[in-house]
């Protein structure tokens, strides 16, 4: 019987453990998308392959990692695994997200038995597939790059020069950085199972494996907790993606969140077909967007996150839907989709609890790729961007931060200069007049203008709210729209908001996020803010004056 | 007479050193005016200004200044394009789940962002020459206008080649004469601009607090008499004339715990023990650092306020685990230890003024190691019942009875503190077990014991006083300077050389520095070198002796980095990756003369033969023993409890305690 204390301890020691394994994943990367944007995961398992604790710093890739697991399992039972073992998915038609996000898990052996897995996911650079860092005309998955379905790979026989490390190199177009990236997500399993290890030792597995229950029970009960507090009853909630990239028009998603006592189901009936682009999104990713949105909103930030916090909450799409598609549909801007079933979620939640709910943010994922075939082969260099964040009761949207659902970091200017002399960047900025207004406004959105150095580079990117905007929420304005553009001769060319385009030196291309949208009546927005906003230049004067006026 | 007054939050330290006698005062802070606690402390200790031939200053105004946002109205210069880096920052959220989520606010507000058109690349080529016109024309008359009290300037790669903010600097003081810059290829010469914008801004916002700080501070020392060398402590470990921090305002940040860990160095340097785990438990946190062979780790960067600070500090972890931590049951039912505290007001129940919240401390009355007669030498009574009530309502929800509940508490609190070192040894790399355990603060020795038993390390170091070890480190710090600057080149057969040549320059520089601060004699150098494999972007600093740079290879060097990386990561990259060389930090110190023996300040107390103490779940008798009256050579064996003036070390069955030859007293686990 584990006694309070010890329960405590290990709980915490395990979360620990799991952040550890989250700074060396990123601490030894080689991409700037592992290494600066921190576009990666990690997490402990238990030994049935359920999240216990995870490092908080991709959302996304964390709210269904456990579910990534299971196919892996199902193939591959742990009592099976041997000493230098480890699993490896990517595939999104077996249970994983899209192809760039790949999965390793390794068991953790203690006395020759199993009792955990350490887990890590990377964004990786490239992965192959029909263009560098991003393929935005991809019409089906085995144009993304290469499919890993659940895999048994041995350290020893395939790895260090074997047959699966190469056959993995010679399909990325940067095996520098893909590769020393895959290596970052090794160190940082091994050292989550060393510490899991450890506690083993020093406490015995039995309580360890107790703790690893206790802590999902406990999270589980929190959730319960936080859910009881929600009246009973069913809301429904929809948000709009602008296009399928090819000129569809606006495709719905549609959320409807059914409270019952302390569980929640959320069902996507209604939600638009797939598509023939890239914006469906595999349902693990579905899974997470939904839990994320209703942990957000509902509970305290400091519960840990594992499949305990699953436990309450049943997630539905229809299969064939975009939240939901069909094999071999193409995955790689699932997180717009997701970003809108987020939405959708929340303007459901908004209902329930109003003043736990938030505005619409811009709440797109904007990949951004340049790449360059030189001499010395390809140069790869993708960003991912957020926008100005939804304003919540009492709270001003953040300006200029990356969206709910994910949260790398930016590329200082300074390390593009030193990593890549195809572009420089030029300007790097806030937008005026882009937040939402609001009686507390959303947060502005930013641009960043990139200086081409050479003939022959491409610009790919996805976006989405170049048509559309981020709502406001119980009379807040909307944020401002994206765009992408480049500046070329003194002509501006204007990019969809999913595309990609042939660059020369010279052009400078300039990629415009959007704000969040604002809570409550912009007329009762304290005087004095207006005047701090329009003084510093994130609201213009005339701006200013039609919020006031209401 | 050599005097060093240290000011927390709480209160005020003074270690006087005349003749190899010491005094010992603790007086309370005055946070409104902290020089006037300085001044209450040497009067207290009887101490004329005018007999002080070296008095070296400790405080929290720098760092205060910047959470209490009480900093100057300053300037914010960036290249055209990017004069929001300090508002842009690194795009990510530090809790994920937080819809309310709000960024660090920067020290400076939008609209006094400036922006100048140049450009230099990451070689250090000119890209784009400076527009001075455009300075002149619009830059000078915004900067006039706006009147302030500090100009921060941060250009683009300025860390790679300084001409353009030499010369605007040069432009801007010809304009508007006597204003304070700061100039980011002095403060942080390093790469990543907004790393280096946000210590650029943050030192050009507290300079002039700092400066005006030392103004009062130097007038009255000269009205009182005073005519000695006077210096203050920075956050590197070191400390510098007064007169030099008026141009390096941000090395004064956090230099309270880096005072403390410098003191517990010389103290176990006394009894001959170099590789160390300290731990100074004070009332609302604990700071943990690591020291391996009597030099303290550097890390190259730290955060106050959530804004990043680029400049080399004590590499010293903080957790919010002290004397005053709140002992409280979520909403999941977990027992927690902390972050929040009971602070000084109301404090912990036990104290009496009103707290019915359990703390730490309460724990601690509780299970018996803290005697309510015997707190601060008997001068401050403790209400027992006070902290039993405190416990009842979680004993209760727990199912344990009071005194149970409270060594649960003690527990976690342990918990807290061995994660906490943690972080600075395994995760690094390095192995507890190999040092030995420094507890200070008035909280730390309650608790070491425990800390060792959980980490697998046999030898306590207690020092004398260990309430009072900062203001002692504030004495025996060395005058010292580190600087880090980006230098990035492959390791291949040129690299020695460079760094023979870089460290020449500094050297140098360092010499010339030290002589103007009229410190004379030898000097002492430390080198890191930053290393990655190309590609990486975090770099793992190996150490090299400036010494043995004429014959050392880049072999030497790149064994060396695979050494460490193996060492943090579990794997040394695969075999033909490169490596290449990043950054350089420099360390250079004027050694000081040893300083006499500390002693335990005497209490008059009478006290008891044994008190209960509730250990390992169940009651035991613990002997009572004074501190300092435990002569060397003197042991107490556990359980036991050693009480001095400022603090309570608790020896648990299975330890011994014995004061050795140094002052300091060693505790062991026996068998």
């Amino acid at each position: 019987m584990l006694d309070p204390v010890e329960y405590a301890i290990l709980s915490q020691s395990l979360i620990a453990a799991a952040r550890e394994m989250g700074v060396k994943l990123i601490r030894s990367a080689y991409s700037t998308i592992l290494r600066e944007a921190r576009d990666g995961s990690a997490a402990l398992l238990d030994a049935q392959g359920n999240t216990v604790a995870q490092a908080e710093l991709i959302p996304m890739q964390l709210g269904s990692i456990g579910r990534i697991f299971q196919p892996c399992a199902a193939m591959f039972p742990p009592e099976t695994l041997e000493e230098g073992d480890f699993l490896v998915i990517n595939d999104p038609y077996s249970g994983g997200q899209h192809l760039q996000d790949v999965f390793f898990f390794h068991p953790i052996f203690f006395e020759g038995q199993v009792i955990g897995f350490a887990a890590s996911v990377a964004h990786h650079l490239d992965i192959g597939g029909g263009s560098p860092g991003l393929n935005a005309s991809a019409q089906d998955l085995y144009a993304e790059g290469i499919i890993i379905p659940p895999m048994k790979v041995n350290m020893q026989r395939d790895w260090h020069g074997g047959g699966f490390q190469r056959l993995l190199r010679a399909n990325v177009r940067v095996p520098q950085q893909t590769m020393g990236d895959f290596d970052a997500q090794i160190a940082a399993n091994n050292v989550g199972a060393l510490r899991v290890q450890e506690l083993a030792k020093r406490y015995g597995v039995a309580k360890v494996t107790e703790t690893m229950a206790a802590l999902q029970d406990y999270s589980e009960t929190r959730m319960r907790a936080a859910i009881r507090e929600v009246p009973d009853g069913t809301y429904k909630g929809e948000a709009f993606l602008d296009d399928d990239g090819l000129g569809s028009g606006p495709l719905p998603v549609r959320a409807t969140v059914t409270v019952r006592g302390d569980s929640i189901e959320v069902d996507f009936a209604g939600t638009a077909p797939q598509v023939r682009t890239n914006v469906n999104a595999p349902f693990a990713s579905v899974i997470s967007s939904a839990v994320s949105c209703l942990k957000g909103a509902l509970t305290s930030p400091d519960i840990p996150f594992n499949d305990g916090s699953l436990r309450p909450i049943t997630v539905k799409a229809p299969k064939g839907s975009l939240l939901n598609p069909n094999h071999p549909a193409p995955v790689r801007a699932r997180m717009i989709s997701v970003s809108r079933a987020w939405n959708a979620v929340m303007a459901a939640v908004a209902q329930a609890a109003p003043e736990k709910a938030i505005a619409q943010g811009y709440d797109t994922t904007t990949a951004f790729c340049l790449s360059y075939l030189g001499e010395k082969g390809w140069s790869v260099y993708l960003e991912v961007y957020g926008g100005g964040y939804g304003a919540g009761f009492g709270n001003d949207g953040c300006d200029a931060v990356d969206n709910p659902l994910s949260n790398c970091s930016n590329t200082p200017v300074e390390a593009m200069d030193q990593d890549f002399s195809f572009f420089r960047v030029t300007d790097y900025s806030l937008r005026m007049d882009s937040c939402g207004a609001g009686q507390w406004r959303g947060g502005a959105g930013f641009q960043r203008s990139y200086e081409i150095l050479t003939d022959n580079a491409q610009v790919a990117h996805y976006s989405d709210r170049f048509e559309g905007h981020a709502a406001g929420l119980f009379g807040g304005g909307p944020g401002a729209s994206g765009s992408c553009e480049i500046l070329r001769d003194g002509e501006v060319i204007r990019l969809r908001s999913k595309d990609a385009f042939q660059l020369r030196r010279g052009d400078v291309v300039t990629i415009r996020l959007g704000g969040g949208g604002g809570y409550g009546d912009p007329a009762l927005r304290p005087p004095e803010a207006m005047r701090r906003d329009a003084e510093d230049g994130i609201v213009s004067a005339e701006r200013a004056a039609a919020w006031a006026a209401g | 007479m050599r005097v060093g007054i240290e000011v927390g939050g709480t209160f005020t330290d003074l270690v006087a050193v005349e003749r190899g006698e010491v005094r010992v005062v603790k007086v309370p802070s005055t946070p409104r005016s902290p020089d006037i606690g300085a001044f209450n402390a040497l009067e207290v200790a009887g101490i004329a200004p005018g007999a002080v031939t070296d008095l070296v200053h400790g405080s929290t105004v720098a760092t205060n200044a910047i959470l209490e946002r009480r900093g100057a109205e300053i300037a914010f210069i960036a290249t055209a394009g990017f004069r929001d880096i300090l508002f842009m920052q690194r795009h990510d959220r530090r809790q994920i789940y937080d819809l309310h989520y709000r960024k660090p606010v920067p020290p400076v507000r939008r609209r006094d962002c400036f922006e100048v058109v140049e450009r230099i690349g990451s070689g250090g080529e000119v890209l784009l020459a400076l527009d001075e016109e455009t300075v002149r024309r619009d830059l000078i008359p915004a900067l006039r206008a706006g009147g302030y009290g500090a100009v921060a300037i941060c250009l683009l790669s300025a860390y790679a080649e300084p001409v353009h903010e030499k010369r605007l600097r040069a432009i801007i003081a010809d304009a508007i004469p006597g204003v304070r810059i700061a100039c980011s290829h002095e403060v942080a010469p390093e790469f990543r601009e907004f790393e280096r914008a946000s210590t650029t801004a943050l030192s050009a916002y507290v300079q002039p607090v700092i400066d005006g700080y030392l103004d009062r501070f130097e007038a009255a020392l000269g009205k009182a008499g005073f005519s000695g060398h006077f210096s203050v402590m920075q956050s590197n470990g070191g400390r510098i004339p007064a007169v030099a921090m008026r141009s390096n305002a941000i090395s004064a940040l956090l230099s309270g715990p880096a005072a403390g860990v410098v003191g517990a160095i010389r103290q176990a340097g006394r009894s001959e023990r170099g590789n160390l785990i300290t731990f100074d438990m004070g009332g609302t946190s604990t700071d943990v650092a690591l020291v391996r062979d009597g030099l303290p780790s550097l890390a190259p960067e730290t955060e106050v306020d959530g804004l990043p600070i680029r400049t080399p500090v004590l590499d010293i972890n903080t957790v919010g685990a002290g004397g005053g931590s709140l002992v409280w049951i979520d909403d999941g039912g977990m027992l927690r230890v902390g972050p929040r505290s009971a602070g000084a007001d109301p404090g912990p129940a036990c104290y009496g003024r009103g707290g019915t919240q359990p703390t730490v401390t309460d724990a601690h009355v509780v299970r018996g190691t803290i005697r309510p007669d015997a707190f601060l030498g008997g001068g401050m009574k403790l209400d027992a019942n006070a902290a039993h009530k405190a416990f009842e309502s979680i004993a209760g929800r727990l199912g344990m009875n009071v005194r149970e509940a409270a060594a649960a508490a003690i527990r976690l609190a342990v918990a807290n503190i061995v994660r906490a070192i943690q972080l600075v040894s395994t995760e690094r790399g390095r192995d507890p077990r190999d040092y030995a355990l420094l507890p200070f603060g008035g909280a730390g020795p309650l608790l070491a014991a425990e800390i060792a038993e959980e980490l697998g390390i046999r030898e306590i170091l207690v020092p004398p006083n260990p309430g009072v070890i900062s203001a002692l480190g504030l004495l025996s710090a060395d005058y010292a300077m580190a600087q880090g600057v980006t230098r990035r080149m492959p390791l291949d057969n040129d690299a020695p050389g460079a760094l023979l040549a870089e460290h020449g320059r500094f050297r140098e520089a360092a010499g010339r520095a030290f002589a103007s601060m009229g410190l004379e004699g030898a000097l002492e150098h430390t080198l890191e070198v930053d290393m990655r494999f190309v590609g990486q972007a975090f770099e793992i600093p190996v150490a090299v002796d400036p010494g043995h740079l004429p014959s050392l290879t880049a072999a030497d060097l790149g064994d060396r980095f695979a050494e460490a990386h193996q060492r943090v990561y579990l794997h040394g990259g695969e075999p033909g990756r490169t490596v290449e060389l990043v950054g350089l930090r420099f360390g250079v110190r004027h050694p000081l003369e040893a300083l006499p023996e500390v002693r335990e300040r005497a209490s008059n107390l009478s006290r008891p033969e044994a008190a209960e103490v509730t250990t390992g779940g169940r009651v035991v008798a613990a002997r009572l023993a004074d501190a300092a009256s435990l002569l060397e050579g003197e042991a107490v064996i556990g359980p036991a409890l050693v009480e001095g003036y400022s603090s309570t070390t608790w020896v648990p069955p299975g330890w011994r305690i014995a004061r050795d030859g140094a002052g300091n007293m060693l505790m062991r686990k026996e068998g």
